[in-house]
Order: structure tokens, then sequence, then C-alpha cells
């Protein structure tokens, strides 16, 4: 189940989390969730590296966290993006879809 | 449901957390346990068994970087922080140890705090004033310390500008009232250089100068400077003090200064509220005493000149000794006295932490009760020690847990002395709290009521540096042994007989076995010194006074300031004794010129006819003056002869009563009636005394002092040179608190004269005072001394608990193998008895040899008593047996059927 998986390069985890927040607030296990659904399992992120990412984020000012209750009734730590969040997620898409199409290319000629 | 899934995740994530030695804040704790429970919940509806999902989660929760959400602790002060945290827990997790380590350690720490703090403000503090070593004061070579001098002498010195600047003064009680009952306040006559000398100047108002210290005060006439609290007090620190009037003694005074609030005066233990000059001692006071040479009533400082050593200063000083000496020589005084009065060499020694006769008379008692309470924190840490082993030993899993998750041993002892650490500072803090109560209670004790003692006991660096010290060492001393314990654990060993044991504790065992040895050997030196102590005191309050001091009043009669002709006072004083003696209530009434155990002392040389060949100092015999009641009011018995009667009058044949020491000394115990006694060497203006009566021996001013020879003559045939300006008027009442009768005689000797200041005080208030330092001493020796026998008791009963429990599988078979229950007992209690007797043989030996360094405090018995050495050893003994006899009886119901049910 597991081998079919990709591990994600270094850094992109940052995106797809800023991206998976751009629809709103969700606590850390949504969040997961989320990009188990949207990536159709294929993108696996660590279960170890999804907390640090996001205080990561939080720290650097790009998301915020308030606390809230789940659908499952549970105290959750729910996070949002931040105004600067957001115009980095602009950025990163960007820079990403430029690498992609670059790589591609290469790949392609080459 | 949910929320005990939450808290089974949290519970696991924080034991996670713990064991890779992280802290996570409450709140990651939460979110990390929501989602696993998420994830755990998640698993089950995709179809998971129970067991799977959980067994997900836990993988989840192993992953490797899932805590990384914590930083490494290590990397904020170097995981001090962190070290304090677990050591807290631990501590709180332990509440029983850790109180009873606080309070002993709160205790112990506290008593050390507050002695010192009054050794620190009586021995070491400097006076609070402008660069204090240049301080010096001028001493005899022949005596040490409470040197005083005449008027005389300080006016030639003075003269002769050796010095910076100099001062001299004279302590003294003045009275605010107006008349009748006197309210006192402590001040000092004092020379103008005083406020140059010391470099303090007035915060509001002037000093007064040498304009002012004229005989009859200066151009704003008599000045006075009052001290801080003074003006707090009486003035409720109005800004207008300055200016007002203050009557001291019935003189009008102006008041001109107010000294800064740590100015206290010269004298250490005793605060100065005001400073009146020395000139105005001839209006206050008629006896002349600037002129006497041989009034001596002066303490004189001196600020040294910058460079100039006291060495130097001395050498300066003796240069002149003998032009001062001779223009002072008290010309009346015998031959040999004026001999030695020019011979005695003037030395200065240094003054920077002030003058202090309180100095002398209790520095040993302090410096002793402080020995015993260092004893006492030491014996609380062994017990400490001794808990925190037995709580180590209960540990020795948790570590090895720890060493094996790759925790360094450093790591692990660091820990263990943070602990101890922690729990020493917070005693420390506590017993910081009980010495400032303590040592202000004990500064009150100090005082009485003709001398109250003022000490500043402000916390200064001395004292915070003393009680962090003590708070580190005592961390060390009850914290090494554990924590060498800890480093001394293996790996994985602990894990393997964890629950089990009973090899790898000889080490365990050893430690806290030499504890006990020294628990109970400190225990019978501070039980030795207590009872040494307790009897002391006992035997003084049981002594045998001479008189009865109970249902006395004593009034002091002070005509110094009444208008009464110096002739006529001794008829007012006898008016005032037949007017209280008509009141109903008073048993009797008599006047004395002195009262025992008041600290004044009126005494000659004397030769007496007939007397064995005696040296001068042999000679010396204390006097008194008393009405023919005297006696009766004291119940002092007569032994021979009559007692004085109205027929004694001046131009009757002058007589004398004398007590029985003084024919022991004087006659070889003959009987002295018939025998004629007079001054040595004789004065031509004194009479022959016949000596007519022989009274019990009594007290006169020491219950220490064997009791002195001693000479009454009666009131009514006067002794040239004596002053007449106070006496004592000592009432007996009928029944009760002769203080209830204070008021009636105050009014009844108002209306004889308005002018006496009058002075109450119970007879046995002022014998009680007489002995406040043996008082004290025995109370804390007591009180620490049963305070020693507690904790040993503790600490004994602990251990042998300990034992008991480590032994619990031995015991059981012993029992199922057929022992019977005594046989289990003595098994327990031959060790411990062992150690116990161990413990007192070296307490008694270091008692028996220590000892001799308190024989000065001791009255009435040797310093190596042997009753107390046994009893002390005694009761040692039977606390010993009973804090270990309840563990060993423990130890006889074991159920062996259980034990090794258990095994």
């Amino acid at each position: 189940m597991t081998e079919s998986r990709l591990d994600l390069p270094q850094g992109t985890v940052d995106l797809l989390l800023l991206k998976t927040l751009a629809l709103g607030p969700r606590h850390g296990w949504a969040i997961s969730e989320r990009l188990r659904q949207i990536s159709s399992a294929t993108l696996h992120i660590r279960q170890g590296s999804l907390y640090p990412a996001l205080h990561r984020l939080e720290r650097r000012g790009w998301i915020k966290a308030r606390w809230g209750t789940s659908d499952n009734n549970r105290r959750a730590k729910y996070y949002e993006l931040t105004r600067r969040g957001r115009a980095e997620l602009e950025t990163q898409a960007v820079a990403w879809r430029k690498l992609s199409v670059a790589i591609a290319q290469v790949l392609e000629t080459a | 449901m949910r929320d005990r899934l939450m808290r089974q995740w949290r519970t696991l994530i924080r034991e996670r957390a713990n064991r890779q030695w992280r802290e996570l804040s409450l709140d990651v704790v939460d979110e990390l346990a929501c989602h696993l429970s998420d994830l755990q919940e998640s698993s089950i509806r995709r179809g998971a068994s129970d067991e799977e999902a959980r067994q997900i989660a836990l993988d989840a929760l192993n992953a490797a970087s899932f805590l990384e959400l914590s930083k490494r602790p290590r990397a904020r002060y170097g995981g001090y922080l962190h070290d304090l945290r677990v050591a807290v827990r631990q501590l709180i997790g332990t509440p029983v140890v850790t109180t009873v380590a606080i309070l002993s350690l709160a205790l112990g720490i506290g008593a050390n705090t507050a002695i010192f703090s009054l050794l620190n403000s009586l021995v070491l503090r400097a006076l609070p004033v402008n660069d204090p070593h240049r301080l010096a004061i001028l001493t005899d070579a022949s005596a040490q310390g409470t040197d005083s001098w005449t008027y005389p002498i300080w006016r030639e010195l003075q003269q002769r500008q050796l010095f910076d600047s100099a001062f001299a003064w004279g302590t003294e009680r003045f009275d605010l009232a107006s008349g009748g009952v006197a309210e006192f306040v402590d001040g000092i006559w004092a020379t103008a250089g005083m406020f140059d000398t010391l470099g303090v100047m007035p915060m509001l108002g002037r000093a007064f100068t040498d304009a002012d210290d004229q005989h009859q005060g200066g151009r704003d006439g008599p000045v006075v400077v009052i001290s801080y609290a003074f003006w707090q007090r009486r003035f409720g620190g109005a800004a207008d003090t300055i200016g007002r009037p203050l009557t001291l003694d019935r003189i009008p005074f102006t008041i001109v200064g107010i000294m800064p609030p740590e100015f206290f005066g010269p004298d250490v233990g005793r605060r100065v509220d005001v400073v009146v000059p020395i000139g105005m001692v001839t209006v206050a006071r008629a006896d002349r005493r600037l002129e006497k040479r041989d009034w001596w009533w002066l303490s004189v400082m001196m600020r040294l000149r910058t460079g100039q050593s006291v060495d130097q200063a001395t050498a300066a000083v003796r240069a002149v000794q003998p032009q001062i000496r001779s223009a002072t020589l008290p010309l009346e005084w015998p031959s040999i006295d004026r001999q030695k009065y020019l011979k005695d060499g003037l030395t200065l020694i240094p003054a920077a932490t002030g003058n202090s006769p309180l100095r002398i008379q209790f520095e040993r008692p302090l410096l002793t009760i402080l020995i015993v309470v260092v004893l006492v924190l030491l014996i609380a840490c062994a017990n400490i020690a001794n808990l925190l082993l037995a709580r180590a030993t209960a540990r020795r899993h948790e570590w090895s847990v720890r060493l094996a998750l790759g925790a360094s041993r450093w790591r692990l002892v660091r820990l263990l002395l943070t602990e101890s650490l922690v729990l020493s500072l917070v005693g420390a803090g506590l017993g910081f709290l009980v010495a400032q109560w303590g040592s202000r209670l004990l500064v009150q004790e100090l005082s009485t009521q003709t001398a109250t003692v003022f000490l500043d006991l402000s916390v200064d660096w001395r004292v915070l540096t003393f009680t962090t010290g003590i708070a580190v060492l005592t961390a060390l001393l009850f914290g090494t042994a554990p924590a060498l314990r800890a480093a001394g654990v293996a790996p994985m060993e602990a894990i393997k007989d964890h629950g089990r044991g009973t090899g790898g504790e000889t080490g365990r065992v050893s430690v806290a076995s030499a504890l006990v040895v020294i628990q109970v050997a400190l225990s019978v030196m501070l039980v030795v010194a207590a009872a040494l102590f307790m009897r002391t005191f006992d035997k003084l309050v049981r002594l045998d006074l001479g008189f009865d001091p109970t249902r006395v009043l004593v009034v002091t009669m002070n005509a110094e300031r009444a208008a009464i002709e110096p002739a006529q006072r001794m008829s007012v004083f006898e008016r005032a004794r037949e007017a209280v003696q008509a009141l109903p209530g008073v048993e009797r009434a008599a006047l004395s010129f002195v009262t025992p155990v008041s600290g004044h002392v009126w005494g000659n040389r004397l030769e007496v006819s007939g007397s064995v060949a005696l040296t001068d100092p042999e000679r010396s015999a204390r006097r008194n003056q008393v009405s023919p009641e005297f006696f009766e009011t004291y119940g002092q018995r007569l032994v021979a002869g009559r007692g004085f009667s109205a027929r004694d009058r001046d131009g009757a044949p002058p007589v004398a009563i004398v007590n029985e020491a003084f024919a022991r000394r004087f006659l070889n115990g003959a009987n002295p009636i018939g025998h004629t006694l007079r001054r040595f060497p004789a004065r031509a203006d004194e009479a022959v005394l016949e000596i007519v009566g022989v009274v019990g021996d009594a007290v006169y001013r020491r219950l220490r002092e064997p009791i002195p020879p001693t000479v009454y003559s009666p009131v009514t045939q006067p002794s040239p040179g004596l002053p007449s300006n106070e006496f004592n008027l000592n009432v007996r009442a009928a029944s009760g608190s002769p203080a209830l009768l204070a008021r009636s005689i105050a009014d009844a000797i108002g209306e004889v004269n308005h002018g006496l200041a009058l002075t109450f005080r119970p007879l046995s208030d002022q014998v009680n005072a007489s002995l406040t330092q043996e008082r004290i001493v025995a109370m804390l020796s007591g009180f620490f001394g049963a305070l020693a026998l507690l904790l040993a008791g503790l600490g004994l009963y602990g251990v042998t608990s300990y034992a008991v429990s480590r032994r619990r599988t031995e015991i059981g078979i012993r029992m199922a193998l057929g022992a019977a229950p005594q046989s289990v007992i003595r098994l327990v209690l031959a060790r411990v008895s062992a150690l116990v007797g161990i413990g007192i043989v070296v307490g008694a030996g270091v008692s028996f040899w220590a000892s001799q360094f308190v024989s000065t405090l001791l009255y009435g018995l040797e310093p190596r008593d042997s009753a107390t050495l046994v009893g002390s050893a005694g009761v040692l003994a039977a606390v010993g047996a009973m804090a270990s006899w309840l563990p060993a009886r423990r130890a006889s119901r074991i159920d062996p059927a259980e034990v090794l049910r258990d095994s």
C-alpha cells in the first residue's frame, strides 16, 4: 500500500500545506486527510514531519493557529493562511510551475 | 469515550517525550493526541480492527521525527532549565518526602540565618557611617573593650589634637515626663565632635556645634538632635519638628536636627534617640561629673588621620600619656591605685564595628548557639540524605532506563543535584522568613525593662551570602550520596531485578548506617548541651536568693530635677515611704540605696577590727543603705544581734549590720557583733561603724557570683560622698501582683512631692531580667535539642523501616522455617542498636571533649557532669529503641505465606 507512494522532495511540503490551507482553516488531521484525498493517495507526507512543518510555517508567519473544536468534538488546533502566507503561496506556486516546466523540458529534449 | 482516547494518547506522548528528554508544551501534546486519536478512529472506520487501528497510531507516534516539535532543550541554558523542571516534577511527585525535607531545612537554615544575622549586626557589621575603618576607640591596656573615661581625661586628650577628630559620649536614659511616672528615652550626652568624627550629619536641620555645647546651651539655648525613629514615633514625622521644644529630665530643649534613618549611635546594641550636648549635664545633674577625676562614664572614639594606622595613633597617645595621666590623677585615691592609674597604657583599638558592651556579654552565648544550630542542620542533612537515598533506590529502575536510552551518567548526577539544590533553596527561602521572625523575637527577648536592645537586623550581603552558601552546602551534603548512587547504576541491571533485589544493596546500607551513627552522635551532643544549659538555668531559678522577690515592687524615686534641697531629700523620701506604707494593700515599705540584681553596686574596701589578714582585693565588700523595715520587706532573716531602729539617727553612735559572708571573710566565721569597721584606707570624714547585727546572705548584683560580704547601714546615718539624688522604695504587697499597686503608689508619692521622677519594676522581673542570657541559651538549646531528638528519631525510624522492607523476603522465609516473632524483632533490633550504640559512644566522647568550651556559661555544675552525659545517652537510647521497635514489630507480623507467594 505504501510502496506506490512518492516521498516529497525537500521544500515542497510547505507549498502543499499552504495550498491545502488556501481553501480554509483546518486542523492537523484534516490537513493530512485532505492531502491524501487530493493527491489521490500518491503523495505521502511522513506522519512525523507534518506537525514540524506546520509549526515552521507558523513561526514564519505564513499561517496562524487558533484552538477550536473538531468534527469529532475534540479540542483541535486550526491553522489558516495569513496575508503573508497567501502571497507566499502565490510566489511559491509560480516558482514551482516554472521549475516543473523547465525540468519537464530538460527531460523531453535531452 | 473519546476523551479517554485523548487521555491515553496524551499519556503515551508525554511518556515518550520524557524518555527522550524532551519538553513538550501542553498545546503540542494536545495537538498530537488529537491527531493520533483521529487517526485511530478513522482507521477503524476504514475497516481496521481495534488492535490494528491502535497499532497504526502507535507506529505514527514512533515515527522518528514525530516529536521533533520540541527542540532538544539542551540548546537552552545547557539543559539546566529542563533539569529544573524535571526536578520540580520529581519533588512534587513525592510530596511527603519533599515536605519533610523542606520543613527540616527551613528550620535548620532559618535558625542558622537568625543567629548569624544577630552575630552579624553585633560583631561583623560596620557602623553605618562614613569610612568606618578609620574609627578607633580608646581603651585601657589592662582591660579589653568596655573602658570608660573621665571628662578631665577627655579634655586633656582633646586639647592635644592627635587625630582628625574625636568625640566622647556617655549613655543616659532621659525622662520625657514632666514629673511623676517616668517615661524613658535612650540617649547620649555627646561632645559636638560626634557628627564630624562619625561623618554623619542630620538629614533635617543641623548638628549641634561647640558653640551649643556650653554649660548652659548656646545661642539657641539648650538644643538636642533626635533620631529618625524617635521623630516618627513621637512627632509622626511632622515637617515642622525642627524648632519644636522637647522636655528631657524637666529641661526644655529645642530640637535642631534629625538624624538619618540608618543612624543608631556609636554603641551597637542600643539605639540613641536623643543626642544631647555634653555641656548640658551640668544643668541636668548636680553631681559635678565634668570636674570629677574619678567619675568614669565616657567612651571616647576618634577618626584617625588619613594614612595614620591604629598603632601609630596609639604611639602618639602613649607619647603624651604621662602628661594626660598626671594632669587628671584622682588625688583622693589611695597611692596604690594612683600608681596603677599612672601606669595603665592608653591604647586605641579599631572601631569600624562600633562600641558594644553587649558584644562581650553575648558573643560567646551566640557562638555557642550558632554551633548548636549548625549541628541541627547537619542532623537534618543526614536525615534528608537518608530519605533521598531510600528514594534513590526506588528510582534505580527509572535511572537505568534513562541510561539505556542514552542519558549520560553526568546528566543523571546533575539532575539529582538539581533536585537537592531545589530542595535546599526552597528550604532556605522559607528559612529566611523563619530567620526574619526568629531574630527579631530573639532581640526582643534580649531586651529588659531597663535596657532596650536594638540591633539593626536589615538584610545585608553578608546574611544573603551566608544563607545562600549554607543552602548550597547543605544541598551538596545531602545530595552527594544519592547522586553517586545514581551514577553507579548499570544501564539494564536495575531493570532485570526490578521489584526484587536483595543483592547490590550493601553500598546503600553502609552509607545509611554511617549516617545513622553521625545523626545519633550529633544528637547526643545537642542533648548534652541542652541538658547542661537547662540545668544551669534551673539551678539559677531555684537558687536561694536570700530574700523573697515575690510581691515586691521596686519604686525608684529620682529627685535630681525635683525642687528639693539636697539636704532635705532624705526626709522627702522618708515621707514618701510613710505615705506608701499607709496605703491599703501594702504590707510593708522600705527604703534602700541599692536593690538586688539591679546592676547598681556600692562597694568599699574595709578595715575590720580583729580581722584576719587580707590582701587589698579581699578587703572589698558591698554596701547598702536601708531603712529599718528593709530586712522584713525582703524576708531576709536576722541571724544575730538587732535590726535597725528609729534610735539609729544622725548623731547617735553609727551602726552597721553585716551578712554571714562578711563574718566568714573578715572574721573567719566568728561572731562579728561588737566589732567595728571603716573604710580602707580610712577617710577623715567618715565615722567608724559598730556592727550590731548579722543577717542571712543575700544575692547582691548577680545570681552567678558568690554572695559577697555585705554591709548595711541605716539611711538615717548619712554616708559621706554617697549621692542622695535617687533612692529606692521597696514595697511588699499584702497579696497578689505588686504591679497593681503602682497607680496608688504614684498618687501617694505625688502628694508628697510632684517633682520626683518615678520608675516601677517588680523585683521578680528584675531577677528574671538578670537571667536573660541564661534563659535564652537554655530555651534555644532545649528547643534545638528536642528538634535534634525528633529528627534523629525520624531518621532511625526511616532507616529501620527501609531495612525491614528490603529484608522482607528473608524474614518471611525465616518465619516460614519456624522463627518466632520475638527472634525476628531481635534480628532487626540487633543491627539498629549496634548503630545507636556506636553513635552514643562517639557523641558522648565528643561532648566530653567539647563541653570545656562552654564552662563559662554554666552554673552549679561541671562541664563534664556525668549525670548529664549518662542521662543524655539514656534519652538517645530510648528514642532509638522506640524509633526502631515500631518497624521491628511490623517485621514480626509479616505473613510468611504472602511473602512466599509474592516471590
